[in-house]
This record gives C-alpha cells, structure tokens and sequence, in this order.
C-alpha cells in the first residue's frame, strides 16, 4: 500500500482527475459496542475439522473474545443455546446488495467499485431470508456478467443503514468473464478468444504499468540523491563562485556590456508514468494483491485462461463456474487455483455456455484436490446457497469439504480469514445456531449472529 | 455400496454350492436397510422390504424371507420412488397441439417416447413415476397419464387438463378472453359423453391449470360451479387460499422451485399443510433437473413444513392426487415394488440416490 499511497500523491500533484477510487476510506465491520452474549453450544464447530463439545463462545463489542469448554458466563450477558453452533456461510459469488441496475450491467469496467453500487436499504425481505438461512457474508459483485466487473466487495448481510456498518472488506477481488452468453445470444468462437485476450492483456499492462512505477521510483530516488550532491557541492563552492561573478559583473559593466548568467547544466527530474486507474488496479491483479475472479465455463476458454496466465506467476486466479473445469482438475489443484461452482440445478433451458452442467462438478473438482467453494451462482439467491451445498453433497461433494467451501475457504480464498469463516478469538462474531447439523436439509437455524449482533432468534 | 447376502444354508446343494437358478424365484429379493420408510410417516431401524415378482409383499420391522430369496444389506435408507406430478420428460416437444385450443380426447401417453434417456435421468434422481402433462399452450391440452421411468403406464387416463390461465389464450384463436374460455369450457362439462362428461361426472379427476392469486380463485369458483374434482397446478401463492381450497375439495400441485425464487411458494406448503389440503410438486422435466423435485421439497420444510409432510407430498400424497395411490408411492404390501435406495435419510438433499428398483428391476446403481 505504501506504493499505491506515493504514486497517489504523485498523481494528485499532477492534477489527476478524481476517480471512483478517492471515495472515502471505509472502515469495514469495525466492532460496535454491543451486548455481551454468551453463546452455549451442545456442539461447536470451531472450524472445519475442530468440534467441541459442550463449548462455550463469549462474544463482546461484536467480537470473539473467548472460545472453549467450561467458561462462566459473564455478568449481564445475554445467553443463548443452540444445539450447533457454527460460524456464518459465505457466499462467494453473489449480487446480494447490490442495486439491480448495476448488477444487470455489462459496461463496467476494471475500476468499477462494487462498493459504490451497495444498497442497504433495498430487498429487506431477501436480505432477511438470507440470514435465516445462515449465510452472513456475501462477496458481491456489480456487473457479474459484463467482461469486466471491477472490484467486488465482501459484505455482511445484516439490516445495516449504512454502506460502513456492513463491508467487510471493500477490494476483495477483480472480475471478469469470458465467453458468456449475452442479451440472450451466445458468442461465436472468435469473440470468446478475442475476450480472454483483451483480459490478458490488461493483466500484462497492470504489470508493465507496476514495473514503470517501481522504475520511476528508483530513478526518482537517483535523481534526489543527485540534485543533493550537487547542492552541498554549490553550498561549498558559493563563495568563490560569488565572487567570480562579481568580477563578471564588473567586468561587464565596464565594457558596457550585458552580463550573461552562467547556465548550469540541469539535472532532468524523471517523469512519472501518466496515471492510468484501470492499469493501477490490474497492477494490484498482476502482483497478487486482489484475486482476479474469472467466470469461465467451456474447456476451451478455461484451457486458453490457465497458459496465458501461467506467465503471471504472483496472479491469484479464481474461477467460477468452470462447467467444463474437470478436464483440469489436476492442473488447478497444482497450481492452487479456487473454482467457485454454481450446483444449481438446471433443465434443458440454459445458456450455451451451461450446456455440461453437472452437479457432480463439485464432487469431482474436489476429489482431485482442488478448491471448491460454492456459490450461488451471481445472483441474489445467496439465501439458497446451504440449499446448493446440499445439492452438491448428494452429488458426491464430501460433507466436510461443503462446510469448509461456505466458511474457512471462501474466508481464505477473499482474504478475510483473520476477520470471518471460523468460531475463534479475535474474529467478528458472525455466528449461526441450529437445531441439528449443518448444511442437512431438516437442520433449521434458531439463531443468527452478524458482527455480535443477534439479528435471528426462533422468537422473530 | 450395496452387499448382497444369501441366506441360503438351508438349500445348499450337498456340495456347498448353492444353485441359485434352482432356488429362486424370479425378481424375488429382500433388502435390509438402516432405516426404511414405509409411508405416511413411519420410519423402521433395521427394516426390511420383501419383493416378490415386481410388487413388495412384505415390508416392516419383521419380515420373513422365504428361503432362497437373497437379501441385499443396504447401510443408508430405502423409501418408495418418488411422483413428480406434472412433467414433459421424453415428450420431445410433442405434447400439444399448436393449431387447436382445445383438445380433450388426446391422451399424452402417446407423446411418450419410452426410450428417452430423460427418463434414466429422472431415475437416477429417485424419481420412478411422473405425470405426463400437455404443455401450457392449450385449453384443454387432453388426458394425462401417470407413467413409470420405465416408460410402463400406471394409469393412462389420469386427469382431463384443463387451463384457467391467461397463458393459455391467444389473441388468434377462439376463445381469446377469460369470460370466453368459461363460456366455452362450461358449455363443453355439459356434453353427454367423452373426456368432459367423465370430469362432469367426477369420474375423471381435472388438472386445472392456473397462476396467480386471482386465476387461484376463479379455478375454485369454477370447481365448484361444476363440481369438479382434482386438483390446481402450478399457483405459487396457492396457500394464501387454502380455506377456500379446502372447501372446494381441491388439492393442489404446487410448481418447481428454482433457486432464487419468491419464498411465499415455499411458504404456501405449510399453509396448504394446515389447511388440511393435499399437495405434490410438480417437475416439469426436462425444462427443469429432475434434483429440482427434492430441492423444492427441502425449501418447504426450511419454510417450515414438517418433513413427514414433505415425504408424504413427494411419495404417497402424490401418487393420491394423481389416482395411483392402489400402486405406488408406499412401501406397504401389494404396492408395486418401485424402490430408492439413499446414503442417508431421503429429505436431505445431501443424500445420494443409491440405486433404484422399478416395478422390482434395478434401473439405476447398485452393483453389478
């Protein structure tokens, strides 16, 4: 970030235009001041692969502040019981919140926030679904199917009033997509190269563009060591150099000419490299920094996204969709790459691109050692998304890798692992209760927890 | 998944060697799973199904198996197949008629093309029966048929179909308006024979197609008008008139649910359940994936209905309103032996579908 900060104060020195990416700095899922809960747990799902039995999870000012068995429960705090208690599901690829109008857009670009596009005001009742289904966290995205999305966002799904109180982390990735059907059409063979192409090629100017910058600095650097040698340099030779030149005057006066000032040889400041928001973001794609998310279906296009990017070795990509992704299972699981899979179920009406859908996708991904996360699919049905993970289970998804996909994983794949996905100290308490296992169809959620705020009880 | 044990040791040949041929008698097997569900909300641990010549003939916590009969061990669950109540599959598109509003007497097991693989499809998914229904087009779209994924008919005349939707008139084809279609559809009960006279008569049960709330309430005022008994397809909202459902004497066939969709159709089931009113799901295959008929089912029961409730719309409440309760949707003797075997309990959508039995032959899984 450092990076970014001195190039911004470059750019404004340059008078650069303001862009979407000056909007204020949010501070997302700060803790609130809130009650102090102490959660019972016939059994608690720590994290995937860690249960305790009969735990206790104290929550305070919207955090975990203690994990266990056998703690007291704090004076004043307000109880709560469940029979499981695990952390909140997130969804991984989702449009929940975001206005509809920029959902449904496909000219966003690379530098377009999804942030921006937030409303916590409209689609109270879905929003409210959602929590009852237990899914607290979304990554949403504006313009999911447009060739660029821009800048997706992770974001709690509480009743906030405001864009703050629910982002959770407001640069979660970069989106893309490749070879989707669009207006109803599909794309002729050509195009989807074309498509895949122009990605790559922006990902190669957001390099190009981070290599200038570095350059530029290190010249910038050389460049002020020089200008300060040559000044100690004139420092020290100012007096002989003063009266020098009050000779010259002299001199010239008496020769009734001009006197000419002496010209010293100027040291050319270097030039920074002309401020371009889409390369800066595709730079911050191409070192790593945001996961570039790539909605990819047919082998093809997923064949010609894994060479063209292999050159990028610091590029995280993700995928969703990934119809056709099992003919390179074994290459994604190598080179660590996420596939988000959409186990919808889906008859003959569906896009070109959907045409090998199958809901063992999942099942079939995993088992070769890749990470699959589950998703509702970019749209705004992230309330059926345990629904989904249910239906990917019955099609040879392992249980436990469907409950890591909804918390852990999708949490690690967005970077946000520190803050959410696991019932462990220090963490936002997004927390559900239920009445029976997780992610099995006759379990139903009592409780719901986002931030340390009881938003669900079996009362309302 | 599936271990087959013979208990055979009374009939082994004196060498040891038991001549299976011999000894049994053909499609006759027993299965033994964890936990069986009979129907109508029993469940028996350790329970056993007795199949002998494509109908179940035994079935419970205590069953003898005659000798000879082999028995498969199943560790997950075994229930009946389930019923989607309204479904295209392997019609091919032919199952209606563009040119006439219409068409009463055009029975739609005739559209069927048995050897279709969205049949092995539906099986696969536990599915074992489905009502072919006409497409939304037409008035009077004809005669549905309750068939097996096998492609064998269980009832060739199910239900005369019958629209009181908007979707199903046309600007340039008589009858163009609502008050036209009542007009002509009340006229038409009153024939003294045929596919009308028989629903007239109560002898033929009506599938009366319809969608939002008011089409809801025209249907049942229609119903009642002309004393027609069936059942209501495709209302999402249906529940929020389940009073007057019930008083019609109405069941209803509620339409697939997709993700995404409005929570009210989900809800309208455990209304439909408190009011007393008979429900199934409706498919509509292939348009729709055959894993859209449990998921429907678990949106219900997430909405809040009781998961015996859910099973019953999905098994033997089904196979009622469609008229073939006689013959399947229960595990009870004398029914025919259509049979899912599941890794855990069937509701849970993380279940899988293990193998799959019709009319006692295997069509999907198992071993080999």
């Amino acid at each position: 970030m450092r990076l970014f900060a001195t190039w911004l104060a470059c750019s404004l020195a340059a008078g650069a235009a303001a862009s979407p990416i000056f909007a204020p700095d949010v501070r997302p899922g700060t803790a609130q001041e809130g009650e102090t809960l102490f959660i019972k747990a016939g059994r608690l799902i720590v994290k995937p692969g860690e249960v305790l039995d009969n735990a206790q999870v104290i929550v305070r000012g919207g955090l975990i502040i203690e994990v266990g068995t056998g703690l007291a429960k704090p004076e004043g705090a307000r109880e709560i019981e469940a029979a499981v208690v695990c952390a909140g599901f997130i969804d991984p690829w989702s449009t929940l919140g975001v206005d509809a109008a920029s959902v449904r857009d496909d000219r966003t670009g690379i530098a377009t926030r999804t942030v921006d596009a937030i409303d916590v005001f409209s689609n109270d009742r879905l929003r409210l679904e959602t929590l009852r289904s237990g899914v607290t966290s979304v990554r949403t995205q504006a313009g999911d199917k447009s060739k660029f999305g821009g800048i997706g966002a992770i974001v709690h799904v509480a009743p906030g009033t405001s864009r703050e109180a629910v982002v959770v982390l407001a640069d979660a990735n970069v989106a893309a997509s490749v070879g989707l059907s669009r207006g109803g059409r599909k794309m002729d063979v050509f195009d989807r190269v074309s498509e895949i192409d122009k990605l790559i090629s922006e990902i190669e100017s957001g390099r190009k563009y981070e290599e200038d910058l570095t350059e530029y600095e290190h010249e910038l650097t050389e460049w002020k060591v020089e200008v300060a040698e040559k000044e100690a340099k004139l420092e020290k030779d100012f007096k002989k150099a003063k009266k020098s030149r009050t000779k010259k005057v002299e001199e010239a006066e008496e020769k009734g000419k001009e006197f000419k000032e002496k010209k010293y040889k100027d040291i050319k400041k270097p030039k920074p490299p002309k401020f371009d928001l889409d390369k800066e973001i595709m730079a911050r794609v191409a070192r790593g920094e945001l996961p570039l998310v790539v909605q990819a279906h047919r082998a093809g296009e997923i064949r010609e996204l894994l060479d063209l990017t292999e050159p990028f070795d610091r590029l995280r990509l993700v995928i969703t969709g990934g119809t056709e992704a099992v003919a390179f299972a074994e290459e994604l699981a190598e080179r660590r790459i996420p596939v988000i899979v959409w186990p919808a179920p889906l008859g003959t009406t569906r896009a070109d691109e959907l045409s090998g859908h199958d809901l063992g996708l999942a099942g079939r991904l995993a088992d070769a050692g890749v990470r699959v996360l589950i998703g509702s699919g970019g749209s705004s049905a992230s309330r059926d998304l345990p629904l989904l993970a249910g239906v990917a289970i019955g099609h040879g998804l392992d249980r436990a890798a469907a409950f890591e996909a909804l918390t852990l994983g999708a949490a690690r794949t967005f970077d946000v692992a520190d803050r959410i996905g696991s019932v462990e100290r220090g963490k936002l308490a997004d927390l559900i209760g239920l009445d029976g296992p997780p992610l099995v169809s006759t379990s139903r959620v009592r409780y719901v927890i986002v931030g340390g705020e009881v938003v669900l009880t079996p009362e309302n | 998944m599936l271990t087959r044990a013979l208990f055979l040791s009374a009939l082994l040949a004196p060498g040891g060697v038991p001549d299976l041929a011999a000894v049994t008698p053909p499609d006759s097997f027993a299965i033994r799973a964890a936990r069986v569900h009979l129907g109508g909300g029993v469940v028996v641990e350790n329970g056993m199904v007795l199949v002998e010549d494509g109908r179940i003939t035994a079935s419970g916590a205590n069953v003898t198996v005659p000798d000879g009969v082999p028995v498969i061990e199943h560790e997950g669950d075994l229930s009946a197949g389930m019923i989607a109540l309204h479904d295209h599959s392997a019609t091919r598109g032919e199952n209606y008629d563009s040119t006439r509003a219409i068409l009463a007497e055009a029975q739609l097991v005739f559209a069927l093309d048995v050897g279709h693989s969205d049949l092995a499809r539906l099986a696969s998914e536990g599915v074992t029966s489905i009502v072919v229904a006409p497409g939304p087009q037409a008035l009077v779209g004809g005669i549905t048929a309750v068939v097996k994924t096998t492609g064998r008919a269980v009832k060739r005349r199910a239900q005369l179909d019958v629209s009181l939707s908007s979707i199903s008139l046309r600007a340039a084809r008589f009858p163009t308006s609502y008050a036209g279609a009542v007009a002509e559809l009340t006229r038409r009960f009153e024939e003294a024979e045929g596919a009308f006279a028989d629903a007239a008569a109560g002898k033929l049960p009506v599938l009366l197609r319809v969608g939002p709330r008011h089409e809801v309430q025209r249907a049942v005022e229609f119903a009642k008008r002309l004393k027609l008994v069936g059942a209501l397809y495709g209302a999402p909202r249906a529940g929020e008139l389940a009073d007057a459902i019930k008083a019609a004497n109405l069941a209803v066939i509620l339409p697939p649910f997709d993700p995404g969709d409005d929570s009210r159709g989900p809800k309208s089931a455990v209304q439909l359940a408190a009011a007393g009113v008979p429900f199934g799901f409706a498919l509509d295959a292939p348009a729709r994936h055959p894993a859209s008929l449990r998921l429907g089912a678990a949106a219900c029961m997430r909405a809040g209905l009781e998961p015996s409730a859910a099973w019953d719309a999905l098994t033997s409440g089904a196979a009622a309103i469609a008229g073939v309760d006689g013959y399947i949707g229960s595990l009870a003797p004398g029914m025919d032996a259509d049979l899912v075997l599941w890794s855990g309990p069937p509701l849970d959508l993380g279940s899988s579908v293990v193998a799959v039995y019709v009319d006692g032959k295997r069509v999907f899984g198992g071993d080999e």
